[in-house]
């Protein structure tokens, strides 16, 4: 503990820096307007502007990237409060009560309650992580290939599990993903991989084209400018502050939506969707007035709101203990890290400890940040909102372009973007999500690497993964979900997923 | 038999498969004790190709591919086709004219207002140009006419 806690103070004096505190404000700045802004998700605003930090040190780089990732989930309550339109995914459910309450009145008090519930969740989030990062890091050193084969194995179900959407089709995302994370030298005997003579897939497909066409491009040519119309409501400052009856109602929302949506971040999938939308049944089904859900319940924006800042902190302990991400937000992150040099993984807080705590510690500042530009800085984002789309999206367009040629100044990769967003389009239209996806072209040379390391080190025995304690358990684990997951589907059981999947649809 | 969109989307799983695996002859599968380049991805192949089918005999429960809302398509086909000009262009031409041209014609294409469109397209396709070049020290394309 005392050992943390020197650590924790080292991170301080990394993030309380005056140029890292500004690369922190930046990102949370960014983050609340990417959250803000409809059609401009977290991963698209992350991967645009990645270039921008190739000429920082990765310490000031990741610290203004992941401050873009948790702002936005701040950010994104600001249009379900005002407009019933969720910025960002993880805010469909805000949308429900949280305009209701606004309806009534009450805008104010619901941007403070969510703004309040995101910085306890978003704190909370960062205590634990502190707490439980470094010894997972200590616990992972002794993964060898087996262990990573089989941890990522268990990721892909996991992902499968707690998607919302079929698992054959969630698993057929993944492996389209993982499929293309084999193009390129294969590094192990040196085959080129489905490269056609183009010198630039040599090193393989990037993240960046593939993320910012699915998510930013996709996003775009799925929302017309005659469709995003709203009226915003324009709370006044003095409105702000909730009644002694709505902080109350808010408290224990706020509480379990903190731990609900920080387990929830661990693991692989679309957390911080899939955390508030449990958070938000949760509240519901525990609710003495279950009746008012709807129409303006505080607990309806207290909880999903807290729920998902909690879960894009949780998504960071995969990320920095086990350097394997469980999204695609934590993938473009690890990326941010790898273009710097530094390789995520268990070693990072061993060999990187300035990077590593300082990052932690900049999550500590920068949810305070959040929490002062979020309340008193309403009034500016509501104007910001009144820019017509029309503008607004040939803007993004321009910057998806410039955003992934910058990273290699390669125009095949531009091209990649565009197919790729045509393609996210087209999965939109089918009903399959994307993020797997990414997921599954990050995972790839990993997973790959692993699995042939593997069968070397065993000589061809594929028992390996069934003999070492580690991975035995890791497999029992996925072999349960597989099961579980086989079981619901032959009772053809209703469940939180088909209900998810029931809104998603809806929105 | 009504087509859904599980059918559509299991049989491209099947397709795509299928196609991979034939162009990953020429990859070494190997053997386990030293598995080759293409172990990998035909492993995934095989996976894909069963999940299209799982896809294709579960697809009754999916929506029909009927009821897919294509009302944005004309948007999307407009942006693709302008995206795709803006990046044909952009060696050539450099960023500030093929990005100013596609600000300026999707701004026309979205409001009317030609010359509202034009100063709209040139002045921010200057100032980002500005912007990266400048104060983020990453180059953007000149092009031919130097700018």
């Amino acid at each position: 503990m005392e050992g943390t806690i020197d650590s924790l103070l080292l991170g301080f004096s990394v993030a309380f820096r005056p140029d890292v505190l500004w690369y922190a404000f930046v990102g949370c700045l960014v983050g609340t307007l990417v959250g803000v802004l409809p059609g401009i998700g977290p991963l698209a605003g992350i991967s645009i502007l990645l270039p921008a930090t190739f000429g920082l040190d990765a310490t000031k780089a990741v610290i203004m990237l992941a401050g873009i990732y948790y702002g936005s989930q701040y950010g994104g309550s600001t249009t379900s409060i005002l407009m019933r339109i969720p910025g960002e995914a993880s805010s469909v459910m805000t949308c429900i009560d949280g305009y209701a309450m606004a309806q009534k009145g009450r805008a104010g008090a619901a941007l403070s309650i969510a703004a309040v519930g995101s910085w306890i969740a978003g704190t909370f989030g960062v205590v634990v992580l502190t707490l439980i990062a470094p010894p997972l890091a200590g616990f992972a050193l002794r993964f060898g290939p087996p262990e990573y084969t089989a941890l990522l194995v268990l990721g892909l179900i996991f992902l499968a599990y707690m998607s919302s959407t079929a698992l054959p089709r969630t698993l057929l995302m993944a492996a389209v993903g993982l499929l293309l994370g084999t193009v390129g030298i294969d590094n192990m005997t040196g085959h080129f991989r489905y490269a056609f003579d183009i010198p630039e897939l040599g090193d393989g497909i990037g993240i960046v084209p593939v993320a910012v066409g699915l998510f930013g491009l996709g996003e775009i040519l799925s929302t017309p400018s005659a469709t995003v119309i709203g009226k915003v409501i324009a709370p006044k400052l003095r409105e702000l502050l909730p009644n002694r009856t709505e902080w109350r109602q808010s408290a224990m929302p706020i509480a379990r939506g903190s731990v609900l949506g920080f387990l929830v971040g661990l693991t692989p999938g679309s957390a911080h969707i899939i955390s508030s939308f449990l958070s938000y049944a949760v509240e519901r089904r525990l609710s003495k007035h279950p009746e008012e859900f709807g129409h303006g319940a505080v607990a309806g924006v207290a909880g999903p709101e807290s729920a998902n800042n909690a879960a894009s902190t949780g998504a960071f302990v995969p990320m920095l203990a086990l350097g394997l991400p469980t999204g695609p937000v934590t993938a473009v992150l690890m990326a941010a890290l790898l273009i710097h040099g530094i390789p995520p993984g268990p070693a990072l807080v061993n060999d990187h400890p300035d990077l590593f705590w300082g990052f932690v510690a900049s999550m500590y500042v920068g949810n305070l940040m959040l929490l002062a530009l979020n309340l008193p800085l309403v009034g500016v984002f509501v104007n910001v909102l009144r820019i017509p789309y029309a503008y607004l999206y040939p803007l993004v367009i321009m910057f998806c372009i410039v955003g992934v040629y910058v990273v290699n100044s390669s125009i095949v990769d531009v091209w990649i973007m565009l197919a790729m967003g045509v393609l996210g389009y087209l999965l939109r239209k089918f009903g399959l999500d994307p993020a797997p996806l990414v997921l599954g072209l990050v995972i790839s040379p990993i997973f790959e690497m692993s699995l042939r390391q593997s069968l070397i080190m065993s000589n061809g025995n594929w028992t390996i993964f069934f003999t070492r304690p580690i991975a035995l358990v890791l497999m029992i684990i996925g072999a349960g979900l597989l099961v579980w997951s086989a079981l619901a589907f032959v009772r053809k059981r209703r469940d939180w997923r088909s209900q998810l999947a029931e809104v998603e649809a809806s929105e | 038999m009504i087509a859904r969109t599980d059918h559509v989307a299991g049989a491209a799983a099947i397709i795509l498969g299928l196609l991979v695996f034939a162009l990953s002859g020429d990859l070494p599968f190997g053997s386990l004790s030293f598995p080759g380049a293409g172990m990998w991805p035909k492993l995934i192949c095989v996976l894909m190709i069963a999940l299209g089918i799982l896809l294709l005999a579960r697809a009754g429960a999916s929506s029909p591919v009927a009821e897919i809302d294509w009302s944005n398509l004309r948007h999307a086909a407009i942006v693709t086709a302008a995206t795709a000009a803006a990046i044909a262009l952009y060696p050539t031409l450099g960023f500030i004219v093929s990005i100013g041209l596609l600000l300026a014609g999707l701004t026309l294409l979205e409001r009317g207002r030609p010359v509202f469109a034009a100063i709209y397209g040139i002045s921010i396709s200057v100032a980002v140009y500005a912007l990266f070049t400048v104060l983020l020290k990453s180059p953007l394309e000149r092009g031919l006419i130097g700018f």
